[in-house]
């Protein structure tokens, strides 16, 4: 069983999540502040961290930038109420494998932990829609085309996940195999993380929720 | 007052640090000796321990007797150096002296609200501050009468008057206006700040308190997730965009709204995702009507759990997806009475110049794609 560390200062909220995640993950630990969930993390070393994006005291970037350094197995996904784009994508600048709302359904939730576990990415409907947002053609010339552009088929894939695909779904209504649409999100993942886009931070800081 | 000597003074022995300062200003006037004194005291401060300049530190008190001490220290530092000979003068010296310790004993407004310092003057509960302004007032008034009648007899008697009323004045009031325009204005942020809260209060209660108060008596849990769908969103509204923006008819604006008043509607949870800046005005209306369209038929006949809808803006055209996973029919099979398609959806958007098109699969839900072509100018 995957084991999982829940990191979330809304105690209501986390002990919500453990009880819909129990019997499908191990949950390790928790804890409700960011000194605690970096001392916890790096005592249990769980395989995936579910941690929220807004805490006192660094929130969730400062628990995946101190974590990273000493467990860089360590996995996370950022789970909040919060879509603001700038939150979000300096989650997964930072290193989260994915970003859901904490509006998703158990099954949705579980299906993401394996998912990161495996070292894919989680796009939900709306991460996909930021990422569609900041790679618009609109904008100037890439500094390297290759990390700064998304190929039509990333695009496209993007596109049915902005419309409340999922991935299975995708795949079948592309004709491609799922396998193949995991290779597109984490290789967008990896652009998101990588690009050196200057616009990305500026898109970012621009972005208002909508 | 330049290097926190009398701070330091005052912090040692307890004595206010008005006096001090008063008294390094008394033996200034003595050719400078003051100025002198302060310069070795500054040069020999590793004993002594300067402090910031602020008025309510709860500074130790010094007793009658140290005051007393440091009142002869002075006076015989005085009689000393007038014996020496290094003198200005006894009709200069003694009135002054009189004026700046009248003044301090003014300005020495320790632990009193300043509001009651005129009555404190007639008020006989508070002695210390009672004695404190009598003894400061006759001192100045003392002071400044003979030095108006015995160092400067040339100067014109009215314009000495006025000048010695005007200091007398504004030495007797000044501090205390000071601090009445300090608390005034400390008062005025404190009132803002209570405002502040107050709409804030009203709001929380207008809108959360009243939807929690309506999730409790809720039985439905599908109408139980909408109330809190529609309560988050339009908390986060009010947090987050304060100024509502210019163009509020721009296109995410008004299909947020739409998708408000659905969800509200048929109690239905509908993700809205918008990629892509703004849209010719002409183009918002028909779309988010027939967006509104579909959202309702999905709503209304497809079962599903939510739907979501996706805009994205490109600079060739403008894209709606509306798409459910709820049972689907077949595309064909839609019964003349059912207009809201052809008419709403499919006519509206074609007399607007877009297409709709419509694709459903029984079993696995519908999807509406609406897209209009933007005319580019260049």
């Amino acid at each position: 069983m995957t084991t999982v560390y829940l990191v979330d200062d809304h105690r209501l909220f986390l002990a919500g999540v453990r009880s819909e995640l129990e019997g499908a993950v191990e949950i390790v630990g928790s804890a409700f502040d960011v000194d605690d969930a970096i001392e916890g993390i790096r005592e249990t070393a769980p395989e995936v961290v579910l941690v929220d994006v807004h805490m006192p005291g660094g929130g969730g970037l400062a628990v995946i930038e101190n974590v990273a350094e000493t467990n860089p197995d360590v996995r996370f996904l950022a789970l909040s109420v919060s879509d603001a784009a700038e939150d979000v994508i300096a989650m997964i600048r930072a290193g989260a494998r994915g970003y859901v709302t904490k509006s998703i359904t158990p099954e949705e939730l579980i299906e993401s932990i394996s998912r990161v576990k495996a070292g894919d990415a989680v796009f939900s409907p709306r991460l996909a829609g930021f990422v569609l947002d900041a790679f618009a053609d609109t904008m100037s010339a890439p500094l390297d085309p290759e990390l700064d552009q998304l190929t039509p088929r990333e695009k496209e894939v993007l596109r049915q996940i902005a419309r409340g695909y999922s991935y299975k779904q995708v795949a079948r209504r592309l004709s491609i195999s799922v396998k193949t649409v995991e290779t597109h999100v984490s290789a967008v993942l990896r652009k998101l993380q990588l690009s050196n886009r200057h616009e990305l931070a500026r898109w970012a800081s621009h972005r208002r929720i909508v | 007052m330049v290097a926190g000597i009398s701070g330091g003074l005052s912090a040692a022995t307890g004595i206010a640090v008005v006096y001090i300062r008063a008294a390094f200003l008394v033996l200034g006037l003595v050719w400078g000796l003051g100025v002198v004194l302060y310069v070795a005291a500054w040069a020999a401060t590793i004993d002594i321990p300067t402090v910031e300049e602020s008025g309510d530190e709860p500074a130790p008190q010094a007793d009658r007797q140290t005051h007393l001490g440091a009142a002869m220290i002075l006076l015989a530092a005085l009689i000393l150096v007038r014996s020496i000979g290094i003198w200005p003068g006894d009709g200069v010296l003694w009135p002054a002296a009189a004026i700046v310790f009248g003044s301090a004993f003014l300005l020495d407004q320790r632990g009193i609200d300043s509001r009651d310092f005129l009555t404190s003057l007639v008020d006989p509960g508070d002695n210390s501050m009672r004695r404190r302004s009598i003894v400061g007032v006759v001192l100045l008034v003392a002071g400044l009468s003979i030095f108006g009648t015995s160092a400067v007899p040339q100067i014109g008697t009215t314009l000495l008057a006025v000048l010695i009323t005007g200091v007398g004045l504004s030495v007797l009031f000044g501090p205390w206006i000071w601090r009445l325009a300090n608390d005034l204005g400390a008062e005025r942020s404190e009132r803002v700040r209570q405002e502040e809260r107050a709409e804030m209060a009203a709001h929380l209660h207008d809108s959360v308190l009243q939807t929690l108060a309506l999730i409790q008596r809720t039985e439905d849990p599908k109408r139980m997730l909408t109330l809190a769908r529609q309560q988050e969103r339009e908390l986060r509204r009010w947090l987050y965009d304060r100024a509502p923006e210019a163009g509020t008819g721009s296109l995410s604006v008004l299909l947020q709204s739409t998708v408000d008043r659905i969800e509200a509607d048929f109690d239905i949870p509908i993700d809205l995702v918008v990629a892509g800046g703004e849209v010719e005005e002409d183009l918002v209306i028909p779309l988010v009507a027939a967006t509104g369209e579909a959202l309702a038929n999905a709503a209304k006949h497809s079962g599903a759990a939510k739907v979501s809808v996706y805009v994205e803006v490109s600079p060739e055209a403008v894209d709606v997806w509306v798409a459910d996973q709820g049972k689907g029919f077949l595309v064909g099979d839609v019964n003349g009475d059912r207009r809201g398609i052809s008419d709403s959806i499919v006519g509206r958007m074609r007399r607007h110049g877009g297409s709709a098109v419509v694709s459903s699969e029984v079993g696995e839900g519908t999807e509406v794609h609406l897209r209009i072509e933007r005319e580019r100018t260049s």
